[in-house]
Order: C-alpha cells, then structure tokens, then sequence
C-alpha cells in the first residue's frame, strides 16, 4: 500500500493548523468525570428550546420526506427573511449554520496575499477559516472590552477584503452603538466588506443597539449575519444567514454550496420567525433573571463580572479557568474556558433557568473554597 | 534561493561503508559553512561518522541514506533519514556504557562516542516506516559580562512588545546578570545564541516596557514538543509592580500560543510566585549534588484549552500512581493496563539527552520505547534526583 506524501499534497497553512476538537457527547462526559448529570451552560444554547411552532415542526415532520432534497436555496424562508427586513429575497444567503456563511464570505472575496481583520478576543470562527483558507487573520486587541473602531481602520491596507465586527461581541457582550457603526462605515467608505455578526441581536434590549440591516441599503458593502442558534433555539439544525446588498449577495452565491440546508432546519426556522407566542419575551426574561442572580452572587463571592448583552456573562477567577473547567465537569457543569478566546482565567458561563445557575454557584463556591 | 534552500544541504547516497568519507566530509563542510567553529565541525563529522558507519553495517545496510544539514543559525543539525523494520541503538543513550568483548560491542562503542561529541540527540518514526535520527552541535558564542544591574524604577504605563535584536539580547544579558540560578538553561548565559534562536524561529521573547522603553521584564517561550510551549520565566527588573509586570507578560505568552497547535505551557524552571496562580503544580524535583546540598524546583503546567479525556495505556506497575495523579489534577483519564504478554518489542529503548555542562547537568527524555532489559539498564548511570508529587514524599 502506497501513503499519500500529505506533505506535499497538503498545503502548509492546512497542515500546520490546529483542528478544532469539539466536546464529546454529554453521555460520554458524564462516564469520562463520573457525574450523573450535565448542566451544558458553555455554548449559549436557548434552555427553553424553539418556539412551540418550530418543535411542532420537528414533532411532525414526516419521515418519507427524510428521502427528498430540500430546497437548495432555502426558496420559502428566504422569502420570509427578505420580508421581514423589507428586501429582496435575492438579498438572502442561507447556510447551514452562521459559521458556514462566514466561509462563503471569506471565499467570495479573499485570495491568497489578501487579508481579513476582526479582534483578538472575539468569536473565533472568522479567524479559523482565513487561516486555515490561507489569508492573513489580522486580529486587533479589543480596546476597554470593546472592538476597537481606529485601531483597525489603522490596520487595514491594500490587501485587506474583509472586516468582521461581532455586535454585540462574544463573549464581552459589548456592542458598539449605531452612531459608532455608521461612523465606522462612513471611514471604510465601501473599500472593504464589512461583515456584522448579530448573532446575539434578539437577546438586546438597549436603546441605541444598530439594527444592522436597517444600513444595508445606504452601505452596500455591509453584510449582517443572523443565525437560529441562539435565540430561536434550534442550534442542533444548523441554520443561519447572511443579508446585502443585491450584487454583493450575487458574488458570494457563487461560492454558497447549495442543498447545504436540511429541510426540517428550513421549516423550523420558517416556525421562528412567524412565532407569535412571546418566545423573544420569555427568553429575555430568563436571561435577565439569570444575569441579576449571577451578579449578585459573584458579587458576594468577590468574583470580578463582564455582564454586556448576549445570553451570557464572564466571570474573572482568581486562578486557572481551564483547570476550573475541569473541576466543574467534576461536578455536573460545562462552563466555556475563556483563554481560548485570549481571555485566560475568565470563564463564560451561558444564562439558563435558575436551578442550573443555582448548581453552578454551588459548584463554583465549592471548587474555589 | 530562499531563505530555506540556503540554511539547508542534503546527500542521498546508499548506505554503504565506502561511501563514508563522502557522508563526513559532506557533514564537516556543511558545518563550517553554516557557522560552526572547527572543533565542533569535527566533532559533529566525527558522530556523523559513527552513526554512517553503525547505519550502514547493522540497519539499513546497501538502502537508501537521506543526509540533511540543517542550519539552525544557533546550532547546526544532521538528520538521518532510512527505513527500517526494528531499531536497536541503545547505545545512543548518553549514559549506557558498553562491553568491549566482541565485534558488536565495539560497533556499539561507536554509537556511544557519537552521542558524546554532539549536544543533542532525536529520533523521530515518519510515515512509511521511516525513521529521523537526528543530531545537534551548538555554536559558541561569547558570554554575558559579569556585571550587577540595578532594579528599574517603573515609570508610567506598561506595554509589552516583541523586541528586536538589540532588545532580545538586552533582557537576555539582565536575566543573567541577576541572581544565579543552577537550572537556568544555559542559552541564557549567551544573549547573541537568543537573538539567532529568535531570528530562526526556534522560540519567542515578549518583553514588558515601562513608559519610557525601559525594559522591566520578559519572558521566552519554546515549544518544547508540537503540544508543549515551556516558558523561560516571567523574569522581573523592577521592585515596584511585579506583579502587574508578571501578568501582562504571562497574558502575551497565553495570546501568542493559544490559536496554535500547543495545548498547555509548562514551566520547569521557576516563576513568579503571583503567577503561579495560574498555573498547575505538576510536581516537583529535588536534585542531590555532590556535596549533599539538595534543593527542589516545582514545575508547573497550564492547560490552554479543555481537556477532552482520554485513555491513557501504562504497564500496571504505574496504574495506581497515574490513578492518584491524574485524580489530583482533575484530569479525566480512564486507565489501562497493558501487559507483557510475549508478544516481540523493538530493541532497546533511547532516552535522548541533553547536556548541560555549565550546571554538571545531563537531561534524560525518553524517546524511543523497546525492550530496556535489566542488563541494559544496569549499565546506565542515572543521575541523582527524586521526583516528588505534591502531598507524597520521594514517590
């Protein structure tokens, strides 16, 4: 049998990247740490679930259409999502999850000598698929827990296709206000492409938060992103989405791989967007009671707290977070490790109903006792 | 040519005993070429020439032999690159002595002088069953004057950077003109070999600058394995605000390392005590001098990311203590045992070595797992230390 020679058939900025190792599944880490429950509050999943219209959606989907294609390009909810923002369907991209339409972003537009620019401490998908793509990641320190608007105009140049802003950002919970948005743009003045990552957008209830497909029209260089993940609960489909400009959306189809959607994830989200029960309400109410309960208690413990917006807080702690992951496994609580997100020593802990966060102090105060 | 192609010089030949002069002269000029002093040239062609030898009679005798030279600007290396089906090169570990009764023995002999004369030594399984072999020698470069600096008074607000050469070499020199320290490696004693490991990419300096571009603190990292970063310090100039010094340059180590392929940081030769905080205390190790005096350096590690679990396979001799540990750190890990079952090993095991000769030092790793038999490992000297759990005494 003949090997390949990978190393000459792989390119250098493939194989010199590290793969992302996902968590097993909650039963295998229950065996691994040797607890009989898992309270999962490391990914910022809704623990409400979908809008009663989206699970009767997946209750009842029947099984012989598991044998049919789906729509290739999401046809039914582009429409939706085109109507519920005023634009074009064509204006809509559908992929399966956010973290696919940033890859068809990053190929429309970038080859190789061209740059991307996000932050350094920032969702860190942006800077996985141009590394590993082979573009140049340029990551800029957040200023004052925020993106910093002059550092990375500063950091832009000839090569630069890409600039990606999480608004509000994961996992500081920052945003940056609309007037800061537009200034922004008004700077780029349409040189670059300038991605908007809302994926927390339903979970924010300050006043002067952009809406970030309200500027498509006046900056056809802005894309937003949007997913179902977070507040619509339907993060095990993998659906999310991308709106622009009419010719900006045409050149990024080129490099969207069709049929990439599941039907159920189509319908369901379709399910979402017409919810009329208060699922946004209920959620909010959740995360807020949630928040208040953690501040106060990691108030009383000395705990330093970053609580922005988003379905989530971070937690400053006096040692090592990779090590108190650990000993949280131990007891039962799956908490996200902040120095991967260069943020080390800090923990994100995801807003869920009040007897997960109740395990979770209790399960803080007696690691850190 | 590239910057590659001109630090590199690579032979194929067949590795046969006539074609040894063609393999150590190859080496020896390579050396010279590429920075060496002569008597390290000679040294490195006099081991090369040894392994040819012991290569092309015991291992791979009339196959294909890749020679690469490699310039690594602080030292030169020389890779052997052959195939083969078992290895047995015990005589590669530094500290094996060997019999001289028979033929084999001498050939043997060589092995043994060939890892005297050079300064490091790896071996590495490729794909194909392919196997590196492969030796350093260092350069020699002039040492940092003996002269005591005084603390720096910190002045304004502090940034850290990565220095250029002139920068490298000053926080290198004050890290050895300040209190001795027997485990500091011995690079540090020579700034110029730290600004060449720089410049070739074999590790990193941060440095901490106060408002003024006094430089009040560094920190080198290396990765010590693809997985493993070892950080050399924090090392702190200034009496006032170590503390804050101390983090943001642990903060630049973790941002420099976290998005590649390390998993962890470990630091063996000492910290700051207000970073420890932040780390995991692996263990410590008590090292006996000659004169009885003993001492113990802790060594900690940090994990970058989660720890996914996994299994860990161990001869049940260890089972127990890896159980204990492992449960000591938190660390996930289902343990099985493995026996001995008859079934055939490769030869004997090698431990690489490194030598530090400045500190009476050599550093055994293990790198190649074989049949170590008791016959062998009684003929190796190791060297006195104990290694010690937190909580257990001399385990």
């Amino acid at each position: 049998m003949i090997e390949p020679n990978l190393d000459l058939l792989v390119p250098a900025y493939v194989r010199e990247f590290e793969p992302y190792i996902p968590s097993k599944p909650d039963p295998e880490l229950q065996k691994l740490y040797g607890c009989d429950h898992l309270y999962r509050l490391n990914n910022n999943e809704n623990p409400l679930g979908p809008p009663p219209g989206a699970q009767d959606v997946i209750r009842r989907f029947p099984p012989p259409r598991g044998a049919v294609y789906p729509s290739g390009d999401s046809y039914y909810l582009r429409q939706e999502i085109a109507a519920c923002h005023g634009m074009e369907p064509d204006q809509v991209l559908v992929g399966n999850g956010a973290n696919e339409v940033i890859a068809f972003v990053i190929k429309a537009f970038c080859g190789q000598g061209d740059n991307i620019i996000t932050a350094d401490k920032t969702f860190a998908v942006y800077e996985w698929v141009a590394v590993f793509s082979g573009i140049e990641a340029r990551v800029i320190p957040l200023k004052e827990e925020r993106f910093d608007d002059r550092a990375m105009l500063n950091s832009i140049d000839a090569a630069t296709k890409v600039i990606f802003l999480c608004n509000p950002n994961n996992p500081t919970g920052t945003y940056w206000s609309r007037e800061t948005l537009i200034a922004f743009l008004d700077e780029v003045g349409g040189r670059q492409i300038v991605v908007v990552d809302e994926a927390y957008f339903e979970f924010v209830e300050a006043g002067d938060y952009p809406d970030g497909m309200s500027l498509i029209n006046d900056y056809p260089n802005l894309i937003v992103f949007r997913t179902f993940s977070k507040m619509y609960g339907i993060a095990g489909l993998r659906i999310g989405y991308l709106a622009g400009d009419l010719k900006v959306v045409d050149m990024i189809r080129r490099t969207c791989v069709v049929y990439s959607v599941n039907g159920i994830a189509q319908e369901a989200a379709l399910a979402c967007l017409r919810d009329e029960t208060g699922h946004i309400r209920r959620t909010r109410d959740l995360v807020r009671e949630g928040k208040e309960f953690l501040c106060a208690e990691m108030g009383a413990m000395g705990l330093p707290v970053n609580a922005g917006e988003g379905n989530y807080l971070i937690v400053k702690l006096p040692g090592s977070d990779t090590l108190a992951y650990r000993k949280l496994m131990h007891e039962g609580i799956m908490i996200r490790p902040m120095t991967g997100f260069r943020y080390p020593n800090h923990i994100r802990v995801t807003l869920a109903k009040m007897d997960a966060m109740e395990a979770f102090v209790t399960a803080l105060k007696k690691i850190l006792a | 040519m590239s910057q590659d192609q001109d630090r590199t010089v690579s032979l194929q030949l067949t590795a046969r005993m006539s074609l040894l002069p063609v393999a150590t002269h190859c080496v020896e000029t390579a050396g010279k070429a590429f920075g060496l002093g002569r008597e390290e040239s000679l040294k490195l062609s006099l081991a090369t020439e040894e392994i040819f030898s012991y290569l092309s009679s015991h291992v791979c005798r009339g196959d294909i032999l890749d020679i690469r030279c490699v310039n690594g600007l602080s030292y030169v290396r020389v890779e052997f690159r052959f195939s083969v089906s078992t290895l047995d090169m015990g005589a590669l570990n530094i500290a094996a002595s060997v019999d001289c009764e028979n033929e084999d023995d001498m050939a043997e002999m060589g092995l043994a002088i060939a890892s005297r004369t050079i300064d490091r030594l790896n071996i590495i399984a490729e794909r194909q069953n392919r196997i590196c072999l492969d030796i350093e020698k260092d350069k020699n470069y002039p040492g940092v004057p003996e002269i005591t600096n005084a603390p720096v008074d910190v002045k304004g607000a502090l940034t850290v950077e990565t220095p250029d050469t002139e920068g490298v070499k000053l926080y290198v020199t004050r890290v050895a003109q300040g209190p001795p320290d027997t485990l500091r490696p011995p690079f540090f004693q020579y700034p110029g070999k730290v600004a060449d490991m720089v410049t070739a990419g074999d590790c990193q300096v941060v440095t901490a600058v106060d408002a003024r571009g006094e430089c009040v603190g560094g920190v080198i990292i290396r990765f010590r394995t693809d997985r493993i970063v070892e950080v050399f310090g924090p090392h702190i100039f200034c009496r006032t605000r170590e503390d804050e010094v101390a983090g943001l340059l642990l903060d630049a180590c973790i941002a420099k390392t976290v998005r590649t392929k390390a998993i962890g940081l470990v630091n063996l030769t000492g910290m700051p005590p207000s970073v420890q905080l932040q780390f995991e205390l692996l263990g410590s190790l008590r090292y006996y001098w000659d004169d009885d005096k003993t001492f113990t350096r802790q060594w900690y590690y940090r994990l970058l990311h989660e720890d996914p679990g996994c299994q860990v396979f161990t001869d049940g001799v260890l089972k127990d203590y890896l159980q204990r540990e492992y449960g000591r750190l938190f660390l996930a890990r289902e343990i099985r045992e493995v026996r001995d079952q008859g079934e055939m090993k490769a030869g004997a095991s090698i431990f690489s070595t490194e030598i530090r000769r400045e500190g009476s030092m050599a550093i055994m790793r293990p790198l190649w797992p074989g049949a170590f038999s008791r016959k062998k490992l009684s003929k190796t000297s190791f060297f006195h230390s104990t290694w010690e759990s937190p909580g257990t005494h001399r385990s």
